[in-house]
Formats: structure tokens, C-alpha cells, sequence
């Protein structure tokens, strides 16, 4: 088994309100390999980017604040180190890049001073030195004429080219864990396959891993060796894409599955929608959080949270469907209950 | 940029043209107009007429502005109606007298107040944060004057530490000790008044920068956090507090008249007031003049200074703001 | 609220789920009440308000009438409560009096500014084209001069009549609520129940003020409840000057003028009037903020540190 990366534990997250503290992330436990990509799936509001900002820790500075939990990156817990030590691991062996490139990169800097600033910083490099490397890095992540560009300023660049330059200065100190956060949402959807295909190919040249962010499952079936599936600030589901996508087990990954555009079904079939809205973090439900919008709650559902459960060695759902299956180890289970489940479907149709 | 400052000068002219036409034509459109101050009721018909004929008066309104701009451009700005002294000669001192106290509250408020919010901005609703705040809102709400009266009050009356007004000792003229002594309480109000402004003009500029994107990238890359607030948000959150500072430059001339009145400073906002309840009109265009002159000045630094610190704005290509 | 009115007109039909919702002047008011500098100034304004309408009754003794044989008679002595002037005036009466003109003035011209600006800022905003240009050069223009300049120029000019005072003032103030009723009404202007309304024939004026100036009436109440301070000090410094409220009327401002002619006499006849500015317009000021404080759904909540402390320390295991 390859190297043990990133091991998040129980991490619980939130932020101060007047009524107290709301918890965006609830015992978040999550782990990446080397060389690995974890893709991170869920609504907006589903707390993965809180726990994105945590593993950096920079939630602190967006007015949040970790409640518990370990995140151990390379066997080192990020918890126990103040801010000072962080700089110096943030932007070097850890590296995030951001949903809204335009707005990453500061207006009042050069592109070439951007980048060449974290070598200077973590690699102590001459601002020469680092400039012709910033130049390097630029023709790396396929921007034409790199020298011009690096004395440009963010707003002579479009929204793809910005994102590659957000790219560049993340992998300036060739990162060991490349942590992106909705890289190309705000983008055109030819720029997305673009920056998605060099997100592939530099994670092969460098042999980085990634934990990607993102609300589509598309996305992640490309891009992913494991997805995890975040459901109003917990973990609902987690295993190999493979498992995912063939045996998708908790009701709330099925929706997200059946609502993808010629995925399930048939051409002219009313497109699935989950029922409901994801509840706000500061109302939740009682017992599952999902159970309001679920279409197989019981009444168990109503009154006890399930825990993350293993359905395989490689597959885990928090959900009580699979309480038997779990604890007989057995998955034949899922697939009985997946083919009730289309017959229910038909029958509504 | 050559281009940008030459249109800019052009449209500036043309602006101080429309200023001094309206200013004027509302001066003869009062009520009475210029002639009502001078011309007694008991003073005969003959007498008035010489007096009108003697000051241009009796011309049509035109041919007045005309002989009036024709004087201006010769640098000629003018006789009161009163003494018939030459404007300028009462009005140059006191232009220089007033620039002397505003620069010094000006630059003094500027250089506590802006590192000052910065400070906050990175301490929000600390004890520093809190009385700034305080000291904005007594700033904003308590009569400048008064606060100028309290002040000679307690510190020229009471307890004698410091002269009660006028900007030299009489026999002292021209010393610098002396002219610092009475600086003092006139700049401590009008920098309380900038200061209100600035603070939390620079603090509120900054804490929008650092809750932008790309502070978080900084973050992200590994920069220390003063580096950050120094380096990375410091110039983005100049920009708009450099813009507000050179719009203020008219205050330098035109803002101390309640100061000056309460410290008895012989400066133009003290002239300006003086010659607005004596109704000499030829005074009070001049005066205009040079505030009109001074706005169009500030908006123009306002603009090129952007220009200087936001690599967004070409001045070529923006149409300037008109003042 | 916008939010809330905007689904009402746009789907008028549409069962509600609750029993009706508070109204959006209710829900600002709960939030106002609970701000206790918002109260406080509420409390206070409403006493001035109260001292200035029933001066007449309040004041013992004509604040005008001249008794040169008690001038300058300290506080408490002969029924003057705060003694008397250099000409034997009762000061005490002669605030009450003057808190009078104060608040005339604060709001007269806080009403007349708004009528400006919501007109010219509704036109600009609603018509757009040149005449929005032409309007917002001018507030431009009115913007970059020094206004305690321009209102001395204009009252040198037509005099100082209380009349043009307040006119005065409001013609050199309106410029901010005419900005933001501009900006309420670009956004507003390409919403779909606008164009609804146009479609169905409602003509322009009804449009404006039926439906877009309801939006930006909390915005503009904030705005005006600031200029009243304003007023107030404007008011308070141009009397100062003498270019303001002339004898034998009288105004905080005014009274300062003598005050400090007699200092030496009597050095705490300054301090009356110019607390009373002081404290009517902190309470103004304190009210705007706190309407507007009250509005603001995103409006960060201060917590106190200490408690904010408490917190991480029974939560988090990690100190920052």
C-alpha cells in the first residue's frame, strides 16, 4: 500500500455566531495516498471547502475556527503548529489553488513577481533566480510567450490564463499535496477541460497528489482515484471511484448520480431531482441529516445519526440501510436494495 | 500621458470659465446686487451715479465679466469697494497664512491616521479599534469651533500654557518658536476633524482588502502575516485612501474658515467670512477663483496618483472626472 | 426585504406556507431596539424634541429679554438655572429656545434634501441616458467643492434669511441620497416585475414611486436621519460665523459667538450650547447607524472577547 499522505481525523469546524458556534464540518475523517487524487463532492454549503480552508488552516483567517480533530500531513499533525510554522509548509509542500482565479491573483503585482515571491520565500532564492524560474513555471502550466506574460498584470489575462498562473505559484516548490478548491467553476467549459488536463498531467509529472473540490460528479469521475461525498457538513459516503459510481450506496449519492444529465435513464426521461434543499448548518435535522430529503427514511432515521459504516474495506456510507450489511460483511445487500429502488422508480414513472 | 495632461488642463479651463461666469451672475442677480453696500440712502442721485460710473458699474452685466476676466488675466484681481484696495495685496498673505496651519493638520492627521486604521483593521474591535472609533464619532458630531473655544479655554486661559489666538506674538513676528506655539491648539482641532475621517476611511479600506481572494492566496503561499498586511494588501488598500486624500486638497485653502475665525488666524477662510458679511464681492470671486483652481488641482493629483499606484487605470484611456 | 417583495410581486398567487412574516419595518425596528446605542439615542432625541416643543412652556423667562442689571450671573441664582448672559439673558431659556432652530433646521433640510436627491436620483436612475450623465457630473462637481465655502458664498450673496438657510443647506446636501436612490434603481430597473408592470401599461411616474422607491426607502431613511446631524452642525457653524440665524432669534451656534466674546467673563457660558450640538447629533448619528446596523443582514456581529474566548477554549483543543 502506497504512503499515507493526509489523514484527516474527526475534524470539526465552524464558525462563531451570536447564538454560539455553528459546525460546518461535523467528525470529518478522510485520508489521501501519495500520488493520489481524493476528489471532495457536495453542494455549496456541504462544509468541503471549510474543510479544504482547515487542512491549510486558513479557516482561522476567514472567521472560522477548527473545534477538534487531527489533520496529520506527512505524520505530522498541522494542528499542533502555530501560524509561524505553517508559512512555512503553506505554498511549499502544501499548496491550494482557488475557485475564482480572477480574484486570487493581487492586481498590483506583477504575474512573475507572484510566483517568483514563493520561491524567494521557501527556496530562498535570488529574485533573479527565481524570476527565470517563475518564467519556467509559467511555460510549464502552457502559457504562450512566458517571458511577456510575466511582466503583465493579472488583468490583461483572461479567467483560464489567470487560473493557470494560480497554478503556477501553487506548484512553484513542487508541492507534495495540491489541494484545489473548485478549480474551474468559474470558467468556460472548454477552459475547464483544459485546466483539468493539465491538472492530470502535472500531477503525473510531479507526483503530487490531489484533493480536489468540486460540486461535479462529472468532474470527479475523471479526475479521482477516491471520492468522498459531503453532505451537509459530514462525510455521507467515501470509497474508490470505482465503488462509487458501480454501487453507490447511501440514498444521497444515488440522487447526486441519477440528477447527472444522461447518466441513468433514458434520453427524454424527466431529469431526477432530490427533493428539498440542503438544510441550512445552524437547523439541522434531527437524527440523519439527510433523512428529511430521503426517499427510504424509517423511522430510526428520524431519531439517531448513523455513523460512517463500512460496507467493504475500500467503501464506507453513513447510512443505516447498510447497518446489517456492515456488520456481515457482506454487500450483497446494496445491489437487492438498488434494484427495489428502480423498481419503485418505474412504478412512478 | 503628455495628451491626457494637455486635454485635462483644457477641460479644466473651460470649467474655471462656466465657475467665474456663474459665480458672477449670481452675484448680479441678488437682490440689490453689488451696488446695495456701498450706496448709503441718504447719499444723492448724482453721487451714486459718479460711484457707479467710477467702479464699472453702471455698465451692462456682460461688459463687466468681460473687463473683469480681461483684469484677471493681467493678474489683476481687483479693488475692494469699500477702501479700494487692491484685492491681491489683501489676499496673497492670508492665502499663505492658511496653508501654513492646514498642511501641518493635514500632514499630521495623515500620518496618525492612516498607519493607525491599518493597525485596527489587522485588530478589529480591540481597545486601539474601539477608541478610534469613539474618537470618530465625537469627531463627526461635536461643532469644530467649539471644540476651539474649550481649547483656549482650558489651555490659553486656565491653565496659560499657550497663546489664546492671533499667529504672532505681537513684537515676535517672524519667529518660528513663537509661530509654533500658536499652531498648537488651531492644528490640534483641525486635525481631530481629519483624523475622524481618516481613520476610518484607511481602516475600512484595508479590512476590504484583506478579506479579498488574493490575500488568501498570499496565505496560501506561505506568506508571513506581515509581509501580507505590509506587502500585499498595504498598496491595494492605498488606492482609494490616496484618491480621498487628493479630492480633500481644496480643504487645504478652503476648510479652516471656522478654525481660523476661533483662533483669530489671519488666513483666507477668516477673509472669506470677514468679506462675506461686508459684502465685497470682488474679493469673495477671487477667492472662488482660487478654491475652484485648488478643486480642479486636487482632482487632477487625485487621478494621476491612481493612475501611479493601480496598474488597471491608463490614464490615456480614461476620461477624466471632471471637476 | 427587498427579498421578500420581490417574491410577493413576482408570484402573487403563490400560497403561503407560514402565517404571514413580520413586516420589514417591524423586523428592522425588533433589531433597532435591541442596539442600546440606537435606543439611547432614540431616548435622547425624542427628550430634545419634546424640550422643543413645549419651550414655550418650559422656558422661565423670554429668552430674548435683556436685563443688563443681572448679566453674567453664574448658575443657580435667581431662578436662572444656568445663569444669564453678557446682557442679562436667561440661558437656560435660550437653549430651550434655540434647540428649536437646531432641529427645524436639522430636519427641514433633511426633508428637502431628500425630495431633491430621490428626484434627481430617480430621474438619473430610471431614465438613464444623458440626463443621468448630466446629473451625476453635477453631483461630481457638488462632491469636489469644500460645502462650508459654498454656503457661505450663497448666503453672502442673497443674505442670511432663515428661509435660505435651510434651502441653502439642502441645495449643498442632497447628493448622497440622490447617488444611492440612482444605484437602488439601475439594479431594480431590469428586474422582471419591472418589466412586468411596463408591460401591462403602468406608466412611468407610478412605476418609480410605486414600486422602485419603495425599495430604497430604508437606505434613504439612514441617509436623511445622518444629514439631520449634519444640518445641525452646518447650521450651528454658519450662525457661528454670523452668516447663519441672526439676533434676536437665537441658536446654539449663535449663543457660541457671545460665549466666546465673554470668555473671559464668564468661561462656562461656552460649554452649554456646544454640548447640546454635541449630544443632539451623536444621538442622530447613533439612530442612522443603528438603522442602518439593523439592515444589514450581513452586519457582523461583535462578540465580546471574553466570551469569544470562552469559546475556544471549551471547543477548541488548539489555541490560535
Amino acid at each position: 500500500m502506497a504512503e499515507r499522505l493526509l489523514e484527516i481525523r474527526n475534524l470539526t469546524a465552524g464558525f462563531l455566531s451570536e447564538q454560539g458556534i455553528v459546525k460546518a464540518t461535523d467528525r470529518v475523517t478522510l485520508s489521501l495516498d501519495k500520488g493520489q487524487t481524493l476528489c471532495l463532492v457536495g453542494e455549496s454549503g456541504s462544509g468541503k471547502s471549510v474543510t479544504s480552508l482547515a487542512v491549510m488552516r486558513l479557516l482561522e483567517f476567514a472567521g472560522g475556527i477548527i473545534l477538534d480533530g487531527s489533520i496529520r500531513f506527512h505524520g505530522e499533525d498541522l494542528m499542533k503548529k502555530n501560524q509561524d510554522e505553517l508559512t512555512r509548509i503553506r505554498g511549499n509542500k502544501l499548496a491550494m489553488i482557488f475557485q475564482d482565479p480572477m480574484s486570487a491573483l493581487n492586481p498590483v503585482f506583477t504575474i512573475g513577481d507572484q510566483i517568483a515571491e514563493s520561491l524567494q520565500l521557501h527556496q530562498k532564492k535570488k529574485k533573479k533566480e527565481a524570476w527565470s524560474k517563475a518564467v519556467d513555471l509559467l511555460r510549464l502550466v502552457g502559457i504562450p510567450a512566458p517571458e511577456t506574460r510575466a511582466r503583465q498584470y493579472p488583468h490583461e489575462l483572461s479567467g483560464g490564463m489567470c487560473q493557470r498562473v494560480v497554478i503556477a505559484i501553487a506548484l512553484a516548490c513542487n508541492p507534495e499535496l495540491l489541494i484545489a478548491d473548485e478549480p474551474t467553476t468559474a470558467l468556460d467549459v472548454t477552459v475547464q477541460a483544459q485546466i483539468l488536463d493539465l491538472l492530470q498531467r502535472l500531477k503525473q509529472e510531479f507526483g503530487m497528489s490531489i484533493l480536489l473540490i468540486t460540486h461535479d460528479m462529472g468532474v470527479a469521475a475523471e479526475m479521482a482515484d477516491r471520492i468522498a461525498v459531503m453532505y451537509a457538513g459530514i462525510i455521507a459516503e467515501e470509497g474508490t471511484v470505482a465503488e462509487i459510481f458501480d454501487n453507490p450506496s447511501h440514498p444521497y449519492t444515488i440522487g447526486l448520480l441519477k440528477s447527472i444529465p444522461g447518466f441513468e435513464g433514458e434520453r427524454g426521461e424527466e431529469l431526477y431531482t432530490i427533493k428539498g434543499t440542503i438544510p441550512s448548518i445552524n437547523q439541522l435535522p434531527d437524527g440523519c441529516r439527510f433523512h428529511p430529503r430521503c426517499p427510504h427514511v424509517m423511522s430510526r432515521c428520524r431519531e439517531e445519526e448513523p455513523p460512517l459504516l463500512a460496507i467493504n474495506a475500500d467503501h464506507h456510507a453513513a447510512c443505516w440501510l447498510h447497518e446489517e450489511t456492515a456488520a456481515a460483511g457482506q454487500r450483497v445487500g446494496v445491489s437487492a436494495w438498488k434494484a427495489k429502488q428502480s423498481r419503485t422508480e418505474v412504478k412512478r414513472a | 500621458m503628455t495628451e491626457y495632461l494637455i486635454r485635462r488642463i483644457l477641460q479644466s479651463v473651460l470649467v474655471l470659465f462656466l465657475i467665474t461666469l456663474v459665480t458672477f451672475a449670481l452675484i448680479h442677480a441678488a437682490p440689490g446686487g453689488p451696488a446695495q453696500i456701498f450706496l448709503s440712502p441718504n447719499m444723492s442721485q448724482e453721487a451714486a451715479k459718479v460711484q457707479m460710473h467710477n467702479l464699472g458699474l453702471d455698465k451692462p452685466v456682460y461688459i463687466q465679466y468681460i473687463r473683469w476676466i480681461g483684469d484677471l488675466l493681467q493678474g489683476d484681481l481687483g479693488y475692494t469697494f469699500k477702501n479700494h484696495i487692491p484685492v491681491g495685496d489683501i489676499l496673497w498673505p492670508t492665502v499663505k497664512n492658511t496653508i501654513v496651519l492646514m498642511s501641518a493638520a493635514w500632514f499630521l492627521a495623515m500620518l496618525i491616521a492612516i498607519p493607525w486604521g491599518i493597525y485596527n483593521s489587522t485588530a478589529e474591535y480591540g481597545l486601539s479599534d474601539q477608541t478610534a472609533s469613539i474618537i470618530s464619532y465625537i469627531g463627526f458630531a461635536m461643532p469644530t469651533f467649539w471644540f476651539g473655544i474649550i481649547l483656549q479655554e482650558i489651555f490659553a486661559l486656565k491653565l496659560d500654557w499657550l497663546p489664546l489666538s492671533d499667529m504672532w506674538t505681537m513684537g515676535k513676528e517672524g519667529q518660528p518658536s513663537d509661530l509654533l506655539l500658536h499652531l498648537v491648539l488651531p492644528v490640534t482641532v483641525l486635525t481631530l476633524g481629519f483624523l475622524a475621517a481618516y481613520v476610518k476611511y484607511s481602516r475600512s479600506s484595508m479590512l476590504e482588502v484583506l478579506h479579498q481572494d488574493y490575500i488568501r492566496t498570499a496565505r496560501a503561499k506561505g506568506v508571513q502575516e506581515r509581509r501580507v498586511v505590509f506587502r500585499h494588501a498595504l498598496r491595494n488598500a492605498l488606492i482609494p485612501i490616496i484618491t480621498i486624500l487628493g479630492l480633500d486638497l481644496p480643504m487645504l485653502v478652503a476648510g479652516a474658515a471656522l478654525t481660523e475665525n476661533v483662533f483669530n488666524w489671519p488666513g483666507m477662510g477668516r477673509l472669506f467670512v470677514n468679506m462675506a458679511l461686508a459684502r465685497e464681492y470682488s474679493v469673495l470671486m477671487a477667492i472662488t477663483l482660487i478654491v475652484a483652481v485648488m478643486v480642479i488641482i486636487g482632482n487632477l493629483i487625485a487621478d494621476l496618483l491612481y493612475a501611479l499606484v493601480d496598474p488597471r487605470v491608463q490614464l490615456g484611456r480614461k476620461g477624466g472626472r471632471a471637476a | 426585504m427587498s427579498g421578500a417583495k420581490l417574491e410577493a410581486a413576482g408570484k402573487p398567487d403563490l400560497p403561503r406556507s407560514n402565517p404571514k412574516p413580520p413586516g420589514p419595518w417591524r423586523a428592522v425596528w425588533h433589531k433597532f431596539i435591541r442596539n442600546p446605542y440606537a435606543l439611547t439615542g432614540l431616548c435622547i432625541l425624542l427628550f430634545f424634541i419634546i424640550t422643543a416643543v413645549f419651550a414655550r412652556w418650559l422656558a422661565p423667562y423670554n429668552p430674548s429679554q435683556i436685563d443688563l442689571l443681572y448679566a453674567n450671573l453664574p448658575a443657580g441664582t435667581d431662578n436662572h438655572l444656568l445663569g444669564t448672559d453678557e446682557l442679562g439673558r436667561d440661558i437656560f431659556s435660550r437653549l430651550l429656545y434655540s434647540s428649536q432652530i437646531s432641529l427645524l433646521v436639522g430636519f427641514s433640510v433633511a426633508i428637502v434634501s431628500v425630495v431633491i436627491g430621490t428626484l434627481i436620483g430617480a430621474l438619473s436612475g430610471y431614465f438613464g441616458g444623458w440626463l443621468d450623465t448630466c446629473f451625476m457630473r453635477l453631483v461630481d462637481v457638488m462632491n469636489s467643492i469644500p460645502l462650508l465655502f459654498l454656503n457661505i458664498l450663497i448666503l453672502a450673496i442673497f443674505g442670511s434669511k432663515f428661509s435660505y438657510m435651510i434651502l441653502v443647506l439642502a441645495f449643498t446636501s442632497w447628493m448622497g441620497v440622490a447617488r444611492l436612490v440612482r444605484g437602488t434603481f439601475l439594479q431594480l430597473r431590469e428586474m422582471q416585475y419591472v418589466e412586468a408592470a411596463k408591460a401591462i401599461g403602468v406608466s412611468d411616474w407610478s412605476i418609480i414611486f410605486k414600486h422602485l422607491l419603495r425599495n430604497a426607502s430604508f437606505p434613504i431613511i439612514v441617509n436623511a436621519t445622518l444629514m439631520v446631524g449634519g444640518a445641525i452642525l452646518s447650521e450651528s457653524a454658519l450662525s457661528y460665523l454670523g452668516l447663519g440665524v441672526q439676533s434676536p432669534a437665537t441658536s446654539w451656534g449663535l449663543m457660541l459667538t457671545n460665549a466666546q466674546e465673554f470668555m473671559l467673563v464668564d468661561p462656562i457660558q461656552a460649554l452649554y450650547p456646544g454640548l447640546c450640538i454635541l449630544i443632539v447629533v451623536l444621538a442622530v448619528n447613533f439612530i442612522g447607524d443603528g438603522i442602518r446596523d439593523a439592515l444589514d443582514p450581513r452586519k457582523k456581529i461583535k462578540i465580546p472577547r471574553r466570551r469569544l474566548n470562552q469559546w475556544r477554549k471549551d471547543y477548541s483543543k488548539f489555541g490560535t
